[in-house]
């Protein structure tokens, strides 16, 4: 069981460019020219301002378990909640998919999950409306919210 | 004594009749600035988080961290105050005009005296206050993280100037650690085009802008109500400094305020 949850960082870290993606706030944290895709076990779920927490169980291809800190960059509760997310959309043990931007710093482990949802283990999404809900951004979907604040 | 008393009354018969001429005479002095300022825009409403009108999407909203119209000073307050001093690890807000680059809705409110800025971040609300509401000017020793704003219209538009700041470490910029100084000046010109509302801003800094720094953003309306209490947790907040080496590594291990 632990297999199917095993760390896929070796074989899914694929660089292809996002320039739409990159924001300078987060120059320095997140490999902006790296895609990443984490299975694991939901351990903590915060619906908080001003950025919702996740906190994923990961076994890494040694076996090994890392807890990981998924964020959904500078989105908040607000936006969050037009995208269909609320306080029960994880619970502790679920076991999910997510994709993202892996940490730059060695021994970090976190992921940076922007335009994209996160998906249940069969890969049927989690929360299923789009990204731009219920907001008029225009073409492009919506600005990159900037982190930490 | 009853000529006395018909001379007392005369008297204040014509005291009362001047005091009446007098008070309408104000009045009527008042009307015309009360008619000039009489809204003829109509704002009132949650608007989404705006979009520059010069297609740039945000880009009008956000001043690089080596932009042209950056002072000297501005680039070596931003290399030497380390990420983990800014006032929104602690939850402390953006302030005008950064503020607006946060893709958040804001509510705007037009009272007789006042125009109420709710926005939907930080549990932020500002009042720009009208000629008639007759609001004192700040003391030249009171300054605030918003400011003091004072508004008026303009034919169909709405102007609000905002000076007296604090200095702000992440007053423009919250990202690149761009801050502003007490002699920042915000002015915000509100009007309508169409369904949508166009806010054009321009700031001012001497200490910390070359040149002003000019952009317009259009919104549309938002049929959802603001999603507050804000109610900002620490933790979420700083979470992200986990993954920051420390600029001064030197220094004792910064120890937070409890909540």
């Amino acid at each position: 069981m632990k297999k199917l949850f095993t760390l896929l960082t070796s074989l899914s870290l694929l660089a292809f460019a996002q320039a739409s993606f990159a924001h300078h706030s987060t120059n320095g944290i997140y490999a902006e020219d790296k895609d990443l895709e984490l299975k694991g076990t939901v351990k903590e779920w915060r619906f908080v301002n001003p950025h919702p927490l996740l906190k994923l169980l990961v076994v890494d291809d040694k076996g090994v378990e890392h807890e990981w800190d998924v964020s959904y960059g500078g989105s908040a509760v607000a936006h969050l909640k037009r995208r269909g997310y609320d306080e029960n959309t994880f619970k502790p043990g679920d076991k999910i998919i997510v994709k993202g931007k892996p940490a730059l710093a060695k021994d970090i482990y976190a992921l940076l999950m922007e335009g994209s949802n996160p998906t249940h283990e069969d890969g049927t999404p989690i929360v299923k409306t789009s990204p731009n809900a219920g907001l008029n951004f225009g073409p492009g979907g919506p600005p990159p919210a900037p982190a930490g604040r | 004594m009853k000529l006395h008393l018909q001379t007392f009354l005369t008297k204040s018969r014509t005291m009362l009749a001047s005091s009446i001429t007098t008070a309408v005479v104000a009045l009527a002095a008042n009307v015309p600035a009360h008619a000039a300022d009489a809204p003829t825009l109509n704002i009132s409403g949650v608007w989404q988080f705006g979009q520059c009108a010069d297609g740039s999407r945000m880009g009008c909203l956000i001043l690089q961290e080596d932009d042209a119209r950056l002072t000297a000073r501005a680039k070596a307050y931003r290399d030497a105050i380390d990420e983990a001093a800014q006032p929104k690890y602690d939850c402390g807000p953006m302030s005008i005009p950064h503020m607006w680059t946060d893709p958040y809705s804001h509510q705007i409110e037009q009272k007789e005296d006042r125009i109420i800025f709710t926005y939907g971040k930080d549990d932020v609300v500002r009042t720009a206050w009208l000629p008639n509401a007759n609001h004192p000017k700040p003391a030249k020793n009171e300054y605030s993280y918003f400011g003091a704003s004072f508004a008026h219209y303009e034919g169909n538009a709405l102007l609000v100037e905002t000076t007296h700041f604090t200095f702000d470490p992440q007053g423009l910029n919250a990202d690149f650690r761009l801050a502003s100084s007490t002699q920042k000046k915000v002015v915000e010109r509100y009007t309508m085009e169409g369904d949508q509302l166009v806010l054009e801003v321009v700031t001012t800094d001497p200490f910390f802008l070359k040149t002003p720094w000019v952009y317009k953003v259009r919104s549309n309306r938002d049929p959802e109500p603001l999603a507050l209490p804000w109610a900002c947790d620490y933790e979420a907040a700083r979470d992200i400094l986990k993954q920051m080496a420390p600029q001064y590594p030197q220094d004792p291990a910064v120890v937070r305020l409890p909540e």
